[in-house]
């Protein structure tokens, strides 16, 4: 136990519970004497000590008052009653805050010879001094408010024609007159524009503000002397002052309560820490315990999620089909026919993580109880509603927005994700659709040791993978660059043209030119033809593997080629030239510009683009797979289930889709994306966006 | 002391040798054929579409004659139009679903040092390079279980969710990047003048952030554009198709085939895309490079 209370910001306070005191007193000896016999005398006399606590002088005051608070509150309560009658047929907001008022009245009065006595006395009545010197001013800024709002209506309603006609021809005169002020500044204005004074643009600025200002002086003269649109006005800015400034002002007196509160220590006299345990059990409780009611509420919602959702899923009540997180384990074994074994599978996965985010629940609600018991100790307050709203707010904002973006990206993309994962584990394959069992990884030692029908071709495939990855995205490069260069020498004409060329590969969707390519490339297709009758043989192209490969390598440079001009083009454009010209006045000959300045800068700048380019066409399935199905198909090599320009992608997809590989698929899936995932690592984990945080 | 004018050079830039003058001419060669290898191809198709000799297959040395037929094929004969709703319907609303949650996560990644922030942008990073289809198996589970509790959930509300949970992870990053690029002050000042959180997104963010935010919109809705492979897999009946798998059927299956037809469709998406692109490439790559090379 502390000699001393402290609040937030670390402030020292006496304390004011003179037992507490004393035995704070001799717990401090007690740690600063190390002579054994002191240390036992001190002992006993703490003992006595709490033995006579009843006895206690200052405990019988603080008793004396508890009773003397507990009749006064009751009599708060019925004369609040009868205050409450008497306000019959009062504005429900006004009604609210003038019992406010009365309550904070006659708190002042019985807190204020306390004050001395115990800090919650003291806070008590520091609230409602703020309350009462406050609140008076709020409620006179309503009551007025509302009165001259219910005039206002009742203009409205009751529209007096003279007036109004009055008020019109009023008005009339005056908008005359503002037109005659703006025609003249008007004139005067294209004076000084025709003498040279002023530029056209400066007159048009001006003309511009006259104008606004036209508008403004019409709509003010309009709302001051018409009475319909006048009391329009009115009505509109009595209810702004009713509703909004008035919670702007309740702000204000809750910001200053806030300030009391963290100003004004508490100091306890039982031992509260043991909450934080005792209750984590059920979100919510710790809260009730700690007197925060609100807070209290929104985790019992999370109690309720837990213990009213989330369990009972987990535990296979209310499942679609499977049981829970059991039926991880089991996968449909021993259900019905029906059952599919994929379906225990999801819902497994999701039972897993409805209990993770329970388990966060729980650990949010015991953290937060630990916290606020082991500051009341220490003697800061537990915050009340509007300063943990407050809290949530700022601190929790961040939490709050990406919650619904986490939800989704739990939801649509862990669970396929996860699924896949542990699908790679087990033999769903076409033999095992509906049901299928855990196999443990001999889907991976299939593939790594190329046994079996599928593994025997992952190699070749993979191999092939890797080969078109590289060169085809090279090759691209290699041409969008060097196109770009050519383009970019000044002494080239009509880069406009070349660069709207060059750029239309990117622009016009890969699926459309794909397509047609293939269709230009069939057996009697025109490009097919024009390549026979130039080179005299006869090309097939699409059967012939070697042939197809090589086509859709020039055709990946043709469609990415432009992607890579477009970026190098830019970056070309923003080297400054006064490099060239320095390096040109040390004797620099073309080749040394070009890989001494040209190359780097672009490179560094395209670097994680350029990167980029080698996982898109890692896993470009479409031009595979819309060019010539993966196909040619090579069953010595490749097997039945793959053509030699399958990448693993398309080899994927014929698995899992075309011959329900599922498992294999998924082993495969994972190999990729974890080939995937730690080449991004590598190169992100040493960029920028991560050191400069 | 006469100097002929013939002799006088004026350039500003160094007279060409012999060596540059054919380097010259080798440059204008190569970029005159690159753009031959460009636009012939795009020719071939612009000419197919119009062309009224070709059958079902496009052919060489079939002749030319003007005709709109393969155009009328397509609207009358195909699910085209079907497709092109489709389409637009997809984009437009994974565009929309996408844009509400970056705009939010960028935000927060941007502006707030919070606990647990680096770890995540971390898995974030990671996660965006995942490709979409290795959850392909349990898609199809998921769309079982979600459409027989909620039936109106249809196949092209779950490629919806798809393509907008997987533009998540990636656009946050893109749109940290650029927010990051702009001083905290106006949010600062904003915050004095007191402005809640929710206040500073919408009154100095959003507006801040409308040029990226306007090219991620752009992004995710070209994305059901080009994409082949998700729309192929989730979509089951050609009603149901976007352009993309609808127009491969044209090309594909034994029934349908009409090539003609398929240039035709393929030049009406073209058209409206090459003006995109190229009215806004310059803003449309840079939205890759922020996020990327920052």
């Amino acid at each position: 136990m502390e000699l001393k209370l402290y609040d937030h910001i670390d402030n020292a306070y006496n304390r004011k519970n003179e037992f507490l005191h004393e035995s704070a007193l001799i717990h401090d000896e007690i740690a600063r004497t190390k002579d054994r016999k002191i240390r036992a005398a001190l002992k006993t006399k703490l003992q006595e000590l709490e033995k006579g606590k009843d006895f206690h002088q200052y405990i019988q005051k603080l008793r004396k008052y508890e009773l003397d608070e507990k009749t006064f509150l009751d009599n708060l309560k019925k004369e609040t009653e009868d205050f409450k009658q008497s306000l019959k047929g009062v504005n429900k907001q006004e009604e609210k805050l003038k019992l406010k008022y009365f309550i904070a009245s006659k708190e002042v009065e019985f807190y204020k010879p306390y004050v001395d006595l115990c800090y919650d006395a003291e806070v008590k009545y520091k609230k409602a001094i703020v309350i009462f010197e406050q609140m008076k001013e709020v409620i006179d800024h309503l009551e007025f408010n509302l009165k001259e709002l219910e005039n206002a209506k009742k203009a409205v309603k009751n529209k007096d024609r003279a007036k109004e006609s009055a008020g019109k021809k009023a008005a009339k005169i005056r908008k005359a007159q503002v037109e005659k002020d703006f025609k003249s500044n008007l004139l005067k204005l294209k004076q000084k524009k025709n003498e040279g004074l002023i530029s056209v643009k400066a007159l048009e600025n001006e003309k511009r503000q006259l104008v606004a200002r036209k508008k403004k002086d019409i709509s003010i003269i309009e709302n001051s002397s018409i009475p319909s649109k006048y009391n329009k006005e009115l009505v509109e800015n009595k209810t702004y002052e009713t509703t909004k400034a008035i919670k702007q002002k309740l702000a204000v007196i809750d910001d200053n309560e806030s300030n009391v509160i963290r100003t004004v220590p508490i100091e306890l006299d039982k031992n509260i820490s043991f909450y934080a345990i005792a209750t984590c059990w059920l979100p919510g409780l710790g809260q009730y315990l700690n007197k925060q009611y609100a807070k209290m509420a929104l985790f019992l919602l999370g109690s309720f999620f837990i213990y009213c959702l989330a369990i009972p899923y987990a535990l296979g009540f209310g499942n679609y089909q499977a049981d829970g997180i059991m039926s991880l384990v089991t996968l449909a074994d021993g259900a019905s026919k029906l059952d599919k074994s994929m379906i225990y599978m999801v819902e497994g996965i999701i039972s897993v993580i409805l209990i993770l985010l329970s388990v966060s629940i729980f650990i949010i609600s015991y953290r937060d109880v630990k916290k606020v018991t082991k500051d009341a100790i220490r003697g800061i307050r537990p915050k009340n509603w509007f300063e943990t709203k407050r809290s949530i707010l700022e601190e929790g904002f961040p939490y709050l927005v990406s919650l619904p973006a986490l939800v989704v990206i739990l939801f649509i993309i862990m669970v396929p994700l996860t699924t896949t994962i542990l699908l790679s584990f087990t033999n769903m394959d076409p033999k095992h659709q509906s049901k299928f069992q855990w196999n443990g990884i001999s889907n991976y030692l299939e593939l790594a040791t190329s046994e079996g029908m599928i593994g025997t071709v992952f190699w070749a495939i993979l191999s092939w993978t890797l080969i078109w990855t590289i060169v085809a995205t090279s090759f691209a490069i290699l041409l969008g660059f060097g196109l770009a260069l050519i383009t970019n020498n000044d002494r080239i004409k009509g880069k406009g043209f070349f660069r709207g060329v060059f750029i239309l590969p990117w622009a016009i969707p890969a699926f459309i030119t794909i397509m047609f390519f293939s269709i230009m490339f069939a057996r009697q297709g025109i490009l097919t033809q024009i390549l026979n009758a130039i080179t005299g043989l006869t090309l097939d192209i699409k059967n012939n593997p070697m042939q197809t490969r090589i086509v859709i390598i020039l055709l990946q440079g043709w469609l990415g080629s432009a992607y890579v001009f477009l970026l190098s083009t830019g970056v070309l454009q923003a080297i400054p030239a006064d490099l060239y010209e320095a390096a040109q006045i040390d004797g620099a000959t073309a080749w040394q510009k070009l890989a001494r300045i040209t190359l780097p800068i672009v490179l560094f700048q395209t670097a994680p683009l350029l990167i980029g380019q080698y996982t898109f066409n890692f896993n470009n399935f479409s031009i595979i797979y819309l060019f010539n199905g993966g196909g040619p198909f090579n069953p010595s090599v490749y097997g039945n289930l793959a053509g030699s320009t399958d990448i693993l992608i398309s080899y994927i997809y014929k698995l899992t889709m075309d011959n329900q590989q599922q498992a294999v698929g998924a082993a495969v899936t994972m190999i990729i994306s974890l080939a995937l995932m730690l080449f991004t690592f590598i190169g992100f984990k040493n960029s920028k966006a991560f050191k400069e945080d | 002391m006469k100097k002929k004018k013939s002799n006088l050079y004026l350039g500003d830039r160094q007279p060409l040798d012999t060596l540059g003058k054919v380097g010259l001419g080798l440059s204008y060669t190569a970029l005159i054929l690159w753009t031959i290898a460009i636009l012939w191809p795009i020719l071939q198709m612009i000419v197919s579409a119009f062309n009224g000799m070709q059958q079902e297959y496009i052919i060489m040395n079939g002749g030319f004659s003007f005709s709109f037929k393969h155009f009328e094929y397509l609207f009358t004969e195909t699910l085209y139009p079907k497709w092109m709703f489709n389409t637009i319907f997809i984009s437009v609303s994974t565009a929309i679903i996408t844009l509400i949650f970056v705009s939010f996560t960028g935000f927060a990644y941007s502006r707030y040092r919070f606990k647990g922030r680096k770890a995540s942008l971390m898995a974030i990073m990671l996660i965006q390079t995942i490709p979409s289809f290795a959850g392909l198996t349990a898609y199809f589970t998921m769309y079982s279980i979600i459409s027989d509790v909620v039936p109106f959930f249809s196949r092209q509300m779950m490629l919806i969710l798809i393509y907008s949970a997987g533009g998540i992870a990636g656009n946050t990053f893109i749109l940290k990047g650029y927010l990051d690029s702009i001083s905290m002050e106006l949010d600062d000042a904003a915050k004095i003048d007191g402005c809640s959180n929710l206040k500073v997104y919408k009154l100095i963010i959003l507006p801040i952030a409308r040029p990226m935010l306007a090219i991620i919109a752009l992004w995710s809705f070209l994305g059901p554009f080009m994409d082949y492979m998700l729309p192929k897999i989730i979509l089951t009946s050609p009603q149901s198709y976007t352009l993309a798998a609808g127009l491969f059927t044209l090309i594909n299956d034994k029934e349908n085939m009409n090539e003609p037809a398929f240039a035709a469709g393929g030049l009406l998406i073209a058209v409206p895309t090459v003006l995109l692109f190229t009215v806004l490439q310059k803003q449309l790559v840079s939205g890759l490079s922020n996020g990327a090379v920052k």
